[in-house]
């Protein structure tokens, strides 16, 4: 209670202008640690003189004459009263528990302390992030926050992060959680922000703490807050690191000899491909050459690069009583791994406080991010042949003499060129498919704060967001995407979008905090009650221009677009181009209660008008409440002091809603997208129905219960947050299948409901603290359990990942009582063996045997020793994948987490972060295409040499069961498949993706102040880090932290042509001038 | 400070208000679309009208319409061709080898892209006859409204008749979706809809101008659809409703009333002759190479009707030429070459033996090896197609309707009408081989008098005029032939590899001499009917001919999954089947 009363008093009259002084005294601040502390709020008792320490933990304040007393607060350290006496240099050192209790959260517009909160809430300073210098701040999260689960895409520098807080309730529609800058809400804000300028990130779980932003909050709100600047003396920060980043992992491929085995292997049984392997390799007796040729591993050559990357961030921060600024520029240059691509962002945010008048304040941000990403990537969002990584593995293994590693080959280009699959030199294939990606940020917000009366105060906060991007890109003549649609001319694609959203919100609130009066003492209010207005203005065109003379180079072609000519009777296609905006309008109250800081209550209500529903439809209404109740406080616990300080029991409720679909999906509505009709030759423009509409379109909602108990042990040293809640959405809005013969596959409809029930704990300790040696630890985990509860009319449905084409089976399904993301395909039951056939000698022929399952209707292939076996789950002695495909996978992890620990010792500081999840399923589709036989002359995952093997040692084909027999006695894979259902989903593709990963080690040192104060340097320190060091799996591909079919949320946990990882080992300074 | 901080106050409590007074107005959530257009915008002018019933247009093409999977998977194996080769894959080659189930992912797509063709003309059916211009526009609105409203009439009875011939009873709706109470529809009798659609198609006849009078409604003697077409898919149709089909009951039945049907059929064809609006193009080869793979429109009108393909996208183009063709997928029975009389030229237009090579001359090939040859790549013009194009897509439009098929449906009805055929049936069967026997008419023969004799002679001539053009599968099983001609066709490829008769004086090997003009035939040296010289001809190369295993490779696998009164028609696709609990599965699927 005390430290509130100073925190108002400070509040109160920290800003009124101060009375006579007649001294200064100086002195330095730091943690028992021995680390100077910046930002320490140095006061004089009984006056409203108030100074902040700068980096190197001085200040300096004026102190009248007589018995002054000076108080020390700063966040996490209880207040500490000085009295100067005669000294002109007070130097203090304060305890900082690990605690946290005293660091303010921020809530939907308002903060509170942490030790007051009621709701969910899991939090990152900007202490956790410095000491990861990546450049992505969702990647710095991973691991760092219970509940907040944090999976990148893959490994290239642009990959998409995806951040889920307590699983997800939406089955089709987006389960990304709110983001809200600085009080204005910004789409994907921690893409477009630079880790250095975070100040805090605020994930907000349960309802009862979202439910104020009603509106979208059902998926969590994540609540940014960026640097603000500080009073006293300015500083000049820069933060720089340099180093580089390479692949730690390859997939391993046959060499060549085993590769033209396998080519001679599979070309057996057919004239005209043993034709084709005789003039491409030669004869058996010719193979055994190629045990010479070196290998040439093509992914070395595509991925192999040691890349450059660096970061320099400075910034500027500083200000007076009444205006506070911090403007920061960040520089980010990235080579990334693979050949041809790089990364490079610029990024500035400025910010500013000012006081107008006492009761006066506003302030203003701006922030500009620009991005210029060079590189087509490996993943594309298409089936195979439009993905790279394919040609890094699959590319024969050799060179023939005289070939350069850059080689083109037009005729295995033409060999394999089925179904558009071919197989072209990686090398020649990274030039011929030029891409650049422009992204261009302005984030406009201000806001102005006036307190009117002592109980009521009224703050208004208006954001621009203006977000532009561009993709450039030039599909060369062996491009697939030339071959089969441009005639083999390169196609040149200009894509652009742009996206503006405003938001303003007008709050009053009132508090009865600034009263006295025994009721005022015992009970305190806060009440909101506002209004918030958001728009969103989306605006997208794309042109494609194909048929470009030969030879015209990438930029040439995307700077003069009319050198495309295209064949006589042949147009090109049309540009098209999109706009739509939406609207949500808002009304919003919470009251904060809390009696005699024991029991506290919260109660809030918002009501949410969107556009995208139909009028008489649009209004949601998201009520939430929760308690707490602080049993420390109560007389019966003080007894057990130290040894429990704090203990609180929180319990929630609240609904929360969502409204992600596309605009007037309510309204039967026609559109000239990709219609069009061919009358002589021409397209000519057509009018399609856009989609099913569903007048009764209305908000999802998901309400949320949640039941939490903070501790704080040994005197704050352990604190403990344990939360339990069961999250349930109903009315999803869902898309979901309607029968087809309505002439529409889906119609977006409110149907069915999820439930994600869930296990938190997060635990922070100061383990050792003493002056030259500390060393604290954090840890987190997260248990939750995702279950679709029902589907409306259906059961379940099943969906497509889509990587190996349309063909091909789905591979995941929507099943009521499965979790979103069960993978579902055949169960492999390893090959047929000789055993399960009678064998004809006269014939040479293999008849099953009676009671031996028969998979023909699935491979396409009469059974026969070493072809593939899949399980026959109803027993009706045939495998039809109608009818014994299954669920054969979960990408949800049981549980994932972190563990972060600093050290320091004197001047060194040491932090080791791992972070781990356990018990997902990835969907290895490498491994299915990189082992199968289906397009010839293309090499395989080394694992395919313990394949079934069907040629003995003299090159002949073995047809007798005991040589068969005695030939594959250490087989453990089929052969690979060479036909249509080679991609079928099955078991086999599926893997345990758990993993330990040692995400970042971090050694630094900090250069005595005494020393680098004669250079005008007050702090300086140098590091080295190292990122993705190791990873503990036993996941065989790349990095299980994999998800590249995203175009649906359907399909998590795909391993298809992802981007490979890479180790970064960096070298890095902090200074404060 | 106190009237400072009064009109401070005054300021915020002004902007809370205007910010409520924004946000609660009615009109800030009332959005207008800006890149969709509703009906009232859509069916607002007749140029909009037109858009939107090109967009019903647009459901018969691409890959899962006419541009691949309805006119090259599904009308095979039949007794002249066979879909691609080899055995089951569980995917295109099970339809051809007839061993379909619900899953096979060939089936999905077209199935429900056919029923988006039927949800587009139904909103054309309902708003086009509302509109404003349709009572009270200009007489030259008004008629081009009707013209409108009759091919968006015609088109939904194509949707219906291609569901109903390959899946047989079916879900069927005549309202737009989002009118239809319930979209869980279950099967509808076939009857039922094929009654419906003569019943529109009827309306539209009275609709849409004729062929030469499109140009007064200021339209282009284009693709669209004319009263010729709606004609001659209304008696297309009503042969089917008179014809033959598998039923519930799993048994091939048909209708007592059949002869009803035949009157209309013979009917709507005669009025189409009568008409004099299309005729035969004079040279079968013209038609096919300078015509269909030159992309013109043909001036005699004997494309009555087709499905315009462009673009180059696999949603609005056609893999003709591509997937079919020498080089392409589909594979001619060699019984079928046996068929055509040595001098009808139909066959070299049908049967294209050669591989094009890359430098753009033809390879010949052995009789297992050849290709149909009407949408062939090397006639291909305007522009040329190169052989080492990888592309896919030619834009070449899909023929649903000749009128060669109108005057062989009159000949038919006809001779089942009147037990036996009539003059007029006779003279335009004839009319439809003289130009096939074009120099050669002295050897077409003359038809026979009876009415199965004069049958049979109809099954044939269908045989041969209409190879490759998706037809065939579909005529066998509504005069119940399929499983007879399969089975026939299977012992004619024994009887041809044993060289038994009639194929016992066949050549082993053909002599032709190479390097012959790349748009034309082969130049062969040596008779395809009598057994190979024992000298090479001077010059000539020799091809593989005729050899005892015309019946392997390949033909082994020729229909071999069928099975009479299962494999007539489709299993309903598994996805279809797992969003409608009403839909059932019959026919032994």
């Amino acid at each position: 209670m005390k430290s509130k009363f100073y925190f108002f008093l400070m509040l109160l009259f920290s800003f009124s202008t101060a009375i006579s002084q007649n001294r200064t005294v100086t002195g330095t601040v730091k943690s028992a640690a021995g680390e100077a502390l910046l930002g320490v709020t140095v006061s004089v008792k009984g006056t409203e003189t108030v100074a902040v320490t700068d980096a190197a933990g001085n200040y300096s304040i004026k102190v009248p004459s007589g018995n002054s007393v000076l108080q020390f607060s700063y966040i996490g350290s209880k207040t500490k009263s000085v009295p100067v006496e005669n000294r002109t240099e007070v130097n203090v050192t304060l305890t900082i528990a690990a605690s946290t209790l005293n660091d303010v959260v921020v809530v939907g517009y308002g903060t509170v302390k942490r030790k007051d909160l009621t709701g969910s809430v899991s939090s990152i300073s900007s202490k956790d992030l410095k000491d990861i210098p990546i450049n992505s701040a969702e990647e710095a999260l991973a691991g760092k926050l219970a509940g907040v689960q944090v999976t990148g895409s893959e490994g290239s520098p642009d990959a998409e992060v995806q951040i889920r807080v307590r699983g997800g309730g939406s089955i089709t529609q987006d389960n990304s959680p709110l983001y809200v800058v600085d009080g204005i809400i910004v789409d994907n804000a921690l893409s477009t922000l630079s880790p250095q300028d975070i100040e805090s990130i605020d994930v907000l779980k349960d309802a009862s703490a979202t439910a104020i932003y009603g509106a979208r909050g059902a998926n969590g709100v994540v609540i940014i807050t960026t640097k603000g600047g500080h009073r006293g003396k300015s500083t000049i920060t820069y933060n720089g690191h340099i180093g580089f980043q390479k692949v730690n992992r390859y997939l391993d491929v046959m060499n060549p000899y085993d590769f033209v085995l396998y080519q001679y292997e599979r070309s057996r049984g057919s004239s005209q491909n043993e034709d084709n392997f005789l003039s491409t390799y030669g004869t058996w007796n010719d193979l055994s050459l190629y045990k010479q040729a070196p290998f040439v591993d093509w992914q070395n050559q595509v991925f192999g690069r040691s890349a450059m990357i660096q970061t320099h961030n400075v910034s500027i921060s500083g200000g007076g009583q009444k205006t506070q600024f911090n403007l920061s520029l960040t520089y980010n240059n990235n080579d990334a791994v693979m050949l041809n691509s790089d990364y490079n962002r610029k990024l500035i945010n400025f910010r500013l406080n000012h006081e107008v008048s006492k009761n006066f304040k506003v302030g203003f941000n701006v922030r500009f991010d620009n991005q210029i990403i060079n590189g087509s990537g490996t993943s594309n969002p298409g089936s195979s042949g439009l993905n790279f990584l394919r040609q890094a593995v699959r590319y024969i293994p050799y060179l023939s003499p005289g070939q350069q590693v850059a080689n083109y080959d037009p005729e295995l280009v033409d060999e394999t060129i089925g179904n558009g699959l071919y197989i072209v030199n990686p090398l020649v294939l990274i030039n011929n498919e030029y891409k650049r990606q422009y992204q261009t940020l302005a984030g406009l917000s201000g806001y102005a704060d006036y307190t009117i009366t002592r109980f009521l105060s009224f703050k208004t906060t208006v954001g621009f967001d203006y977000h532009d991007y561009r993709t450039d890109s030039y599909d060369d003549s062996l491009s697939s995407n030339s071959i089969s649609n441009g005639q083999g001319m390169p196609i040149a694609t200009l894509e652009q979008a742009n996206r503006q959203s405003f938001d303003n919100s007008n709050v009053f609130t009132l508090t009865n905090r600034r009263f006295n009066g025994d009721f005022n003492a015992n009970n305190t209010f806060d009440l909101i009650l506002g209004q918030e207005t958001y728009e969103v203005k989306k605006k997208s065109s794309t042109i494609i221009q194909r048929f470009f003379p030969n030879g015209t180079t990438a930029e040439k072609a995307l700077g003069n677009l009319n050198l495309a000519s295209p064949p006589t009777g042949i147009s090109e296609p049309s540009p098209t181009s999109e706009e739509d905006v939406q609207r949500i309008s808002s009304f919003f109250g919470r009251l904060n209660y809390a009696y005699k800081d024991k029991y506290l209550a919260s109660l809030s209500m918002r009501a949410d008008g969107s556009s995208v529903f139909a009028p008489g439809l649009q209004w949601g209404y998201f009520p939430a409440a929760s308690l707490a109740w602080k049993m420390s406080e109560e007389n019966f616990m003080h007894n057990l002091e130290p040894f429990i300080s704090n203990v609180k029991l929180r319990l929630n409720y609240g609904e929360a809603g969502n409204n992600r679909i596309n605009s007037f999906l309510y309204l039967t509505q026609f559109n000239t997208d990709k219609n069009y009709y061919g009358l002589q030759n021409q397209l000519v423009t057509a009018f399609g129905s856009a989609g099913l509409a569903n007048a009764l379109l209305t908000w999802e909602s998901n309400v949320s219960r949640n039941v939490g108990l903070d501790f704080s042990l040994f005197n704050n040293h352990l604190q403990l947050s344990l939360d339990y809640y069961r999250n349930k959405t109903r009315n999803l809005l869902v898309n979901n299948p309607v029968p087809t013969t309505s002439g529409y596959t889906s119609q977006i409809q409110n149907v069915g409901s999820t439930s994600n029930n869930g296990f938190e704990a997060q635990l922070g300790s100061t383990l050792i603290e003493t002056k030259n040696f500390s060393w604290t630890a954090n840890f987190n985990i997260s248990f939750n359990k995702n279950k679709v509860l029902s589907l409306g009319k259906q059961t379940s449905f099943i969906v497509s990942s889509g990587w190996a084409g349309s063909a091909n089976p789905a591979d995941y399904i929507i099943k009521v009582g499965a979790p979103v993301g069960s993978m579902y395909g055949l169960v492999n039951d390893g090959f047929y063996t000789v055993d399960d056939f009678n064998y004809d000698a006269s014939t040479q022929t293999y008849t099953l045997k009676d009671k031996v399952v028969n998979d023909k209707s699935v491979t396409g292939l009469d059974p026969q020793p070493g072809i593939i076996k899949y399980k026959d789950l109803n027993g009706d002695g045939i495998v039809d994948y109608n009818t014994d495909a299954t669920i054969i996978g979960n990408a949800n992890p049981d549980f994932f987490g972190g563990l972060n620990q600093q050290f320091t010792y004197k001047n060194f500081d040491l932090s080791v972060f791992v972070n781990f999840q356990y018990g997902n399923d990835i969907y290895d589709a490498n491994k299915i295409e990189f082992g199968s036989g289906y397009t010839p002359n293309a090499n395989l995952l080394a694992i395919e040499n313990n394949r079934w093997k069907t040629i003995d040692a003299n090159g002949n084909v073995v047809t007798d069961p005991t040589q068969l027999t005695a030939l594959n006695k250490n087989a453990t894979l089929w052969r690979p498949l060479t036909t249509g259902s080679s991609w079928y989903p099955q078991s086999y593709g599926v893997e345990d993706g758990s993993f330990l990963r040692l995400n970042n080690i971090t050694f630094g040192y900090t250069l005595p102040n005494q020393l680098t104060k004669k250079a005008g340097v007050q702090r300086f320190r140098a590091y080295v880090t190292l990122n993705n060091l190791a990873v503990l799996t036993n996941y065989s591909g790349y990095d299980p932290e994999v998800n590249t079919r995203r175009s649906t949320p359907m399909t998590p946990g795909v391993d298809f042509s992802a981007y490979p990882r890479s180790t970064s080992y960096i070298f890095g300074v902090n200074v404060t001038f | 400070m106190k009237i400072k901080s009064f009109s401070y106050s005054l300021i915020a409590i002004t902007v809370l208000i205007t910010g409520m007074q924004l946000s609660s107005c009615k009109k800030y959530l009332d959005l207008n679309p800006i890149s969709s257009f509703g009906p009232e915008t859509v069916f607002g002018t007749v140029e909009n009208a037109q858009k939107a019933v090109l967009g019903a247009y647009q459901e018969m093409t691409g890959d899962q319409g006419y541009g691949i999977r309805i006119s090259m998977y599904f009308p095979y194996d039949n007794d002249v061709m066979m879909g691609a080769g080899g055995h089951g894959d569980n995917d295109r080659r099970d339809i051809g080898r007839y061993n379909l189930t619900a899953g096979n992912a060939q089936l999905y797509r077209p199935f429900n892209q056919l029923y988006e063709g039927v949800e587009r003309s139904n909103q054309c059916i309902k708003y086009i006859p509302k509109m404003d211009l349709y009572n009270n526009g200009t007489p030259s609105q008004k008629a081009e409204l009707r013209r409108l409203y009759g091919e968006a009439l015609t088109l939904r009875a194509q949707y219906y008749f291609e569901l109903v011939r390959n899946w047989g009873d079916v879900p069927a709706q005549w309202e737009p979706s989002a009118d239809q109470p319930d979209l869980f529809l279950k099967k509808t009798d076939r009857d039922t809809i094929y009654d419906h659609i003569l019943n529109d198609l009827k309306t539209a006849e009275d609709l849409v101008p004729w062929r030469s009078g499109v140009a007064a409604l200021g339209d282009a003697q284009d693709e669209r659809i004319t009263k010729g077409a709606v004609k001659g898919v209304r008696a297309k149709i009503a042969l089917f409703r008179g014809g033959y089909s598998l039923r519930k009951d799993n048994k091939m039945e048909r209708g007592s009333n059949y002869l009803d049907y035949y009157n209309i059929a013979d009917q709507e064809c005669k009025d189409i002759i009568e008409s004099g609006e299309h005729a035969l193009d004079p040279s079968f080869r013209d038609l096919w190479q300078n015509q269909v793979d030159a992309h013109q429109i043909d001036p005699y009108g004997e494309i009555i009707f087709q499905v315009a393909m462009a673009g180059a996208t696999s949603a609005t183009d056609s893999k003709l030429g591509k997937f079919d063709g020498p080089n392409g997928s589909l594979i001619i029975l060699p019984t079928y070459f046996y068929e055509f009389d040595s001098v009808d030229t139909r066959r070299q237009v049908t049967i294209a033996p050669f591989k094009i090579n890359k430098d753009n001359t033809l390879t010949p090939q052995p009789i297992s090896g050849l290709y149909d040859g009407k949408f062939r790549r090397n006639w291909i013009s305007n522009p040329d197609v190169d052989i080492s194009n990888q592309a896919q897509n030619f834009s070449l439009n899909w023929p649903i309707l000749r009128y060669s098929d109108v005057l062989l449906m009159y000949a038919e009805a006809e001779n089942e009408i009147n037990n036996g055929p009539t003059a007029s049936a006779v003279d335009a069967f004839q009319k439809v081989r003289a130009r096939a026997f074009a120099g050669h008419t002295n050897q077409m023969g003359t038809p026979p008098t009876d009415k199965a004799g004069f049958f049979d002679a109809i099954v044939r001539e269908r045989a041969l005029e209409f190879g490759g053009e998706g037809i065939r599968k579909y005529d066998l099983i509504r005069w119940n032939l399929l499983a007879t001609k399969l089975a026939e066709t299977k012992q004619n490829l024994d009887k041809m590899a044993n060289m038994e008769a009639p194929y016992d004086t066949l050549p082993a090997k053909m002599y032709y001499y190479p390097n012959t003009d790349a748009k034309g035939y082969i130049d062969w040296a040596s008779s395809f009917y009598h057994p190979a010289p024992a000298f090479t001809p001077p010059g000539a190369e020799s091809v593989t001919w005729i050899s005892s295993n015309v019946n392997q490779g390949n033909f082994a696998y020729y229909a071999e999954g069928f099975k009479e009164n299962h494999s007539e028609l489709f299993p309903i696709p598994q996805q279809s089947i797992d969003a409608n609990p009403n839909l059932t599965q019959d026919y032994g699927y």
